[in-house]
């Protein structure tokens, strides 16, 4: 009896013991010993060094409590702070000297890359970003047109931080689809294809008097991690309507008769693509399948009709053609396969692929596309005709 | 005599199978390198190939009734080679849980704590797993359930939060890999998820009625492939040709999980599963060790072996590779061919022997 008791005394005091020493405070870092990065930016230093800047969330400041409203005034919400290193970790770490933290990178929204570093290569500097175990797959990868610290300085007007903007601006691709967002794990996909060209977001700075403001311009075409040029709004639409991933947009068709226009809302489009090789010729058939709404007209004369609604579809589907063959164009200038149509043909035609692999750029200006789009008005909103004075409706 | 006392129903058998080879979800990632976009197959391959030998276990220990491997080897190999064939099990068996011991902290230093000193995860992983061998195998056995279907949950929840970013396409061409990548792959798939269920042969001397042993081993086996499918399928439609970059597959798909931007960060549902399942296989591992060193050495109970075991694991764990990179290659290579006599030709060959010799003989003496 006795025994047992101070056995289990022994196992009491252990237990104590056990609770103290395990309670797994190892390795902890306390929320105010954080430096929160929203938003990283890699331009390339004097020298040939990286030079790295990390937007960091001033947490004192954004905490929206008594302190905004006590004027504390100076309290920018966040901090761009900048570090030179020869490696993107060394830059990294190098940060720490102002910070007096490390870095806290798991939050990370985008990856902003210079112009200088995405003509030099982004193969390189990607390592890090998809090495580090603090960093998300899903962070997004973009490029400023000219140095990405200056984008990261453009203090947005309703957003508080220009990182969290940066990334709103692509998340919501969809609106326009004049873009596309790129994430981590897109990139080195398409980089590991070998013959697919990566696209990111471009970021141009607009300058007005006293403000700046950050709007995407196009998309950034890049070749074995290389930049070699750009697509503009339209092209990279047209990039999207065959890769399937238009979500929405306005169509601005100009009316047959010349008076006036029909704006269409893209409300669901299909993509697909189907390669076809026979013999030494490649082709490929693209199939478009959009269905819009009409949500704008110009003219007086009602479009709510079938012979126009047939006008409209034929004239819409004219412009998908050519945005499409806009943005095939500007990619054989670059001769950048930005539609992965040489992995489509890996994928349906790999014994053919492995004589053609070698050669695919000279082949890629060759390959022919057949475009069949086609839209369909599914509603005209709120209206069955537009508002005109009587006497014009005819 | 038996050292195992306990009984399990062929239920149980088949979720403890079930778990075991779940246990191996994350091992994959030996073959997904080589095999690429071809990794389901090879998993599919790996089943058809090692479903039939799994069955022969069955077979020979229905031949030895409540007998298990160490005593079937006394008999049907006579005293001295039975017991070197033995050791040879047990070396197996010690370094294989070794190894997965070791995964799991190489696993929990990559992903999960990453500043915690790797011996103590290996401590207080190899305790947990000993702990639970000591309390026997019904308790081992009863757990399995739960562990099965949780670890299906897991697998089949994440398959389902990721289907809008899967491409299916990212499976083409079908064929492509030359047939020695897929031989390789074949052979890791047969001898690490489902070979290693050569350690039932401990087990399954222990089914209280050995009827519907085959049918639930068979089962079991299957339902671990789907899930081991469940994942294959699911990275490699997420990540497509970077799946072999990542150090694990499973975790970098998880990672991707992004449902309104508010179910994110979602690795810790990996991290729960997978230390779950891979504790099952561990804690099956060592209790089999320690149950067959037990009966080499004719104890009448394993249970001292349990704690030495332990500490023997971890020091093999923490020293016996210089890196995850060492790990990776020597499994790859040397792993998958030391084990192959084990899994593939004793158990048959002993069947054969036995049936050559009329084992076991009716009055079950120990006749050398």
């Amino acid at each position: 009896m006795r025994k047992k008791t101070c056995l289990s005394m022994v196992k009491l005091v252990l237990y104590f013991f056990m609770m103290l020493t395990l309670s797994g405070c190892l390795g902890a870092r306390e929320i105010n010993d954080l430096e929160i990065v929203i938003g990283m930016g890699v331009d390339k230093g004097e020298g040939g060094q990286i030079s790295l800047t990390a937007q960091i969330v001033n947490v004192s400041s954004s905490g929206g409590g008594p302190s905004s409203s006590g004027g504390g005034g100076e309290g920018k919400p966040f901090w761009n702070v900048s570090s030179k290193g020869d490696s993107i970790f060394e830059a990294v770490r190098q940060i720490t000297h102002m910070t007096g933290n490390r870095l806290f990178i798991s939050h990370n929204q985008a990856v902003i890359f210079g112009n200088d570093i995405a003509a030099e290569g982004l193969q390189k500097y990607l390592d890090f970003f998809l090495r580090a175990h603090e960093m998300r797959p899903t962070a997004l990868i973009l490029v400023a047109e000219d140095k990405a610290s200056d984008v990261m300085d453009a203090k947005p007007e309703t957003e508080k931080y220009p990182a969290l903007n940066i990334a709103k601006l692509v998340e919501t691709y969809g609106f326009t689809s004049h873009l596309y967002k790129v994430n981590m794990k897109d990139f080195a996909s398409s980089l590991m294809s070998g013959t697919t060209a990566q696209i990111a977001p471009l970021l141009s700075i607009v300058k007005e008097e006293e403000s700046e403001d950050i709007y995407v311009s196009g998309m950034v075409v890049f070749k074995d991690g290389k930049m070699v040029g750009k697509l503009n709004h339209d092209e990279a639409r047209g990039l999207l309507w065959v890769l399937g991933k238009v979500e929405s947009g306005v169509l601005d068709v100009s009316l047959p008769d010349g008076k006036g226009k029909a704006i269409l809302e893209i409300m669901k489009a299909k993509g697909q693509v189907t390669p076809v090789m026979e013999d030494d010729k490649i082709a490929f058939q693209i199939k478009i399948k959009a269905e819009t709404s009409l949500s704008e007209q110009t003219t007086t004369e009602n479009l709510a009709t079938n012979e126009m609604f047939e006008k409209i579809q034929e004239a819409s589907a004219e412009i998908i053609h050519q945005e499409i063959m806009a943005a095939f164009d500007k990619s054989k200038e670059f001769n950048a396969d930005i539609f992965g149509f040489g992995e489509m043909l890996h994928k349906k035609y790999s014994e053919q692929w492995k004589k053609i692999e070698k050669n695919w750029d000279e082949i890629y200006p060759t390959i022919q596309l057949n475009i069949n789009a086609e839209t369909k008005i599914i509603k005209t909103d709120l209206l069955k005709k537009p508002v005109s004075p009587k006497k014009e409706e005819k | 005599m038996s050292i195992e006392k306990g009984k399990i129903s062929s239920q149980q058998l088949l979720f403890l199978i079930a778990g075991f080879v779940q246990g191996s979800a994350l091992l994959i990632d030996f073959a997904v390198g080589i095999t690429e976009h071809q990794t389901w197959m090879v998993i599919i391959a790996g089943l058809i190939i090692t479903a039939p030998v799994v069955l022969s276990y069955v077979l020979l220990s229905k031949m030895f009734p409540g007998m298990n491997l160490i005593q079937i080897n006394d008999m049907v190999y006579g005293p001295f080679l039975g017991k070197a064939v033995s050791l040879y099990y047990i070396f197996f068996f010690m370094m294989t849980l070794s190894f997965n011991v070791r995964d799991v902290g190489e696993l929990y230093m990559t992903f999960l704590v990453e500043d915690m000193p790797f011996v103590f995860l290996l401590v207080v992983f190899a305790a947990t797993c000993a702990y639970a061998a000591t309390k026997g195998l019904e308790v081992l056995a009863r757990i399995s359930h739960l562990f099965v279907v949780s670890g299906l949950f897991v697998i089949i929840s994440n398959f389902i939060l990721l289907i809008d970013q899967m491409d299916f396409s990212n499976f083409l061409p079908l064929f492509e890999l030359p047939f020695i990548r897929i031989f390789q792959g074949i052979h890791i798939m047969s001898v690490i998820p489902f070979g290693e269920t050569v350690v039932f042969l401990m087990i399954m001397g222990c089914l209280n009625r050995t009827e519907l042993a085959a049918k639930s081993t068979f089962f079991g086996l299957l339902i671990g492939a789907v899930s081991l499918l469940g994942v294959a399928v699911r990275n490699t439609a997420v990540l497509g040709k970077t799946q072999t970059i990542w150090t694990s597959t499973s975790f970098q798909s998880i990672r991707l999980i992004n449902i309104g931007t508010v179910l994110t960060r979602m690795d810790f549902l990996v991290g729960i599963a997978q230390t779950v399942l891979v504790f099952l296989k561990c804690s099956i591992f060592f209790y089999v060790l320690s149950a067959a060193l037990g009966q080499l050495f004719g104890l009448t109970s394993y249970l001292p072996l349990v704690l030495p075991i332990a500490g023997i694991e971890v020091i093999i764990a923490a020293t016996v590779f210089q890196s995850p990179v060492d790990h990776a290659m020597i499994t790859q290579n040397a792993g998958i061919i030391y084990s192959v006599p084990l899994i593939f030709i004793f158990p048959l060959l002993s069947i054969v022997i036995a049936r050559i010799r009329g084992l076991p003989k009716p009055e079950g003496g120990k006749e050398a």
